[in-house]
């Protein structure tokens, strides 16, 4: 008698984390949107050498001050026109696009370094360290930001690099506390006790058992700063304290435009748009990631 | 009370001695002797040098110099203005009220939309009014406000003439001599006609600029706040009363869900500041944020060094103050750690 195969059972598996995360944020519109838009951003950024008409900084002395395309008097040559220096202010935007990304990017990657070390440190170490490491970024914060930025400025000098480091100091109190507080959670949880107990090593303690276990709220944390630190540089840029021109960075061709509100508006709208649809497609996937990875973490 | 009071302030003492500390190397940082930076490149004297470098007393040992500074700070000396000779804690007092007046308008911009906003969309969560509003409100939190002032500008004063694009007063029309500092006050004070319109004229487009932010992180923040607390069982029961909805969330939940977003409007001080000086700069608004970049690029590090101390100083007190309210409000903040 042959038996009849039975119907395989059907088993559950258990999402990986991975695939948990992407089911929660993609069912986030909101967040899926903010997604694509910060990918398209980055591709662009990426691909400026290849995408932009002209050279950023190349003068079109004949065709100063151009309209945009859509608007009467506009030209295919310069689709967003140009500004008063006859510069193309596509490829300018094109090229801004990279360097707010750049700089957006390094002072999370900076600050999340240093956050990560100083903080681990701080929750490890406590006593005079931990209490040390918390005066001093007490100190960055009990100063509004941009003053503190404004502050650096005025002693290491106008420029892009500058304003890298600038932004970093004034950001780093948030990673710092962040991973130290986070951080002195888990080591009172029993799975690290049952780690020391097993005798493992404070760095492999820390790095292997702890960290880990910190990485949500330091991803979300994460996402936010880039957006913040894209508009603090735009910030610094329009006040003339961050990149200086000819730099096609878009705070300070905003700042190089504002004079021309009433003449030549558009120079003056682009690149705020740019920094706006930036900044808010990172805040959507921010929020979206928030949600995902840590439903109980608010943002104010 | 008074023991909670005493630890709080005592707390804020090591924060100001770092203050000093920092603001003292950063002078000292700066490239350029100050004294040869002053005198340009006609040149100096080398006794003339050194008495000028004796009478600032850039020739005694550090230690003696920081403890100079510091004597002078708890004197309430901030140092003398390179530029207009008159000493920091003066111009700075004098320019504060025309930031304040303007903070305190943009707040109260932010707190009367944005809770309403905030409340109404907790209560139709999910509909489109929720998402409309929550939309705008992270356009808002994204917004560059220096680019938005200009938008603002463009539109309401340049193509409408709605609306005067710099300062506080139409000061060809209008003068009066400063009286409170603080220029809505002042104008009804003057009894000239058509003064105070024109000082609420000028500060519409510079309080929409700078309330735009507080305005979202409130919104945001008011219906968190709100939705929470409408899962409560006390909400709930209330409901079970068969109390309408707007009466359930006006008397039972409101209350419950403002207690957070009080608090986020404290932490809003330093964001308000910090926009000030960006809001200023467009608005040509003569307050300390537009001073504190002048500061810097007239090269006036005695005004930048002062200014910023006088700014922390005056951040840090208002963040005790909210920080005793709280405590005077809420017991168990009181009798906490």
């Amino acid at each position: 008698m042959a038996v009849e195969a039975l119907p395989a059972p059907v088993v559950s598996v258990p999402r990986s984390p991975f695939s948990a995360f992407w089911f929660a944020f993609s069912s986030n519109r909101g967040a899926l949107i903010g997604f694509f838009v910060v990918a398209f951003i980055l591709l662009l950024g990426i691909c400026a050498n290849f995408l932009s008409p002209y050279d950023p900084l190349e003068q079109f002395r004949d065709v100063t001050k151009l309209p945009p395309v859509w608007v009467e008097g506009g030209s295919w040559a310069h689709v967003f026109g140009t500004d008063p220096l006859g510069r193309d202010t596509l490829s300018r935007i094109l090229f801004g696009s990279r360097l707010s990304i750049m700089i957006g990017l390094s002072v999370m990657l900076i600050s999340t370094f240093i956050g990560i070390v100083l903080g681990l440190a701080a929750a490890l170490r406590g006593g005079i360290f931990d209490v040390i490491v918390l005066r001093i970024m007490d100190l960055i914060m009990s100063i509004p930001d941009l003053v503190v930025a404004i502050m650096i400025i005025a002693v290491i000098g106008p420029n892009l690099t500058n304003t890298i480091v600038a932004i970093t100091i004034v950001f780093l109190p948030r990673y710092v506390r962040l991973v130290r507080n986070t951080a002195l959670v888990e080591l009172a949880k029993d799975y690290v006790t049952a780690s020391r107990v097993a005798g493992v090593g404070p760095l492999r303690l820390m790095l292997k058992t702890v960290l880990p276990n910190c990485m949500a709220p330091l991803i979300v944390q994460g996402a936010l700063g880039v957006s913040d630190a894209i508009l603090e540089a735009a910030a610094l840029g329009f006040l003339g304290l961050g990149a200086q021109p000819p730099t096609p960075e878009w705070g300070s061709m905003l700042a190089d435009a504002k004079d021309l509100i009433t003449s030549n508006p558009w120079v003056m709208a682009m690149p705020g748009l740019a920094i706006l649809v930036t900044v808010l497609a990172i805040n959507l996937m921010g929020d979206g990631l928030r949600d995902a990875l840590d439903p109980r973490l608010r943002r104010s | 009370m008074l023991k909670f009071l005493l630890r709080r302030a005592a707390l804020t003492l090591p924060t100001f001695f770092a203050l000093m500390f920092v603001t003292f190397v950063m002078i000292r940082l700066v490239p350029g002797d100050p004294i040869e930076v002053r005198r340009g490149e006609r040149g100096i004297s080398p006794e003339r040098l050194a008495e000028l470098r004796h009478a600032m007393g850039l020739d005694q040992p550090i230690w003696k110099q920081f403890l100079d500074y510091v004597w002078a700070l708890i004197h309430g000396d901030f140092g003398t203005s390179i530029i207009s000779k008159t000493p920091v804690a003066q111009e700075f007092l004098t320019l504060f009220p025309a930031t304040v007046e303007l903070s305190l308008c943009a707040m109260l911009f932010a707190v009367i939309i944005g809770i309403p906003a905030g409340i109404f969309a907790a209560v139709r969560r999910g509909s489109v009014y929720d998402q409309t509003l929550m939309g705008i409100a992270l356009t808002g939190y994204s917004m560059p406000i220096f680019w938005w002032g200009l938008i603002l500008i463009l539109v309401m004063s340049n193509t409408l003439h709605l609306t005067p694009v710099s300062g506080r007063i139409d000061l060809i029309k209008y003068y009066f001599p400063p009286v409170t500092g603080f220029m809505l006050i002042d104008s009804l004070l003057s009894d000239q006609k058509g003064a105070f319109w024109d000082a609420v004229h000028h500060l519409i487009l510079p309080t929409i600029v700078l309330g735009t932010v507080p305005l979202a992180v409130i919104a945001r923040m008011t219906r968190s706040s709100m939705l929470e607390v409408l899962e409560e069982d006390y909400v709930r029961t209330a409901r079970a009363k068969g109390l309408s909805t707007w009466r359930v969330v006006g008397l039972h939940a409101l209350r419950n869900a403002l207690i957070p977003v009080v608090t986020s409007i404290g932490l809003q001080v330093g964001t308000l500041l910090a926009g000030a000086v960006l809001t200023e700069t467009i608005f040509s608004w003569p307050g300390v944020g537009s001073w504190l970049i002048h500061a810097i690029f007239r090269r006036d590090y005695p005004a930048l060094q002062g200014g910023i101390m006088l700014i922390a100083i005056v951040v840090i007190i208002i963040n005790l103050l909210l920080d005793l309210l709280s405590g005077f409000i809420n017991p168990r903040i009181r009798h906490g750690r």
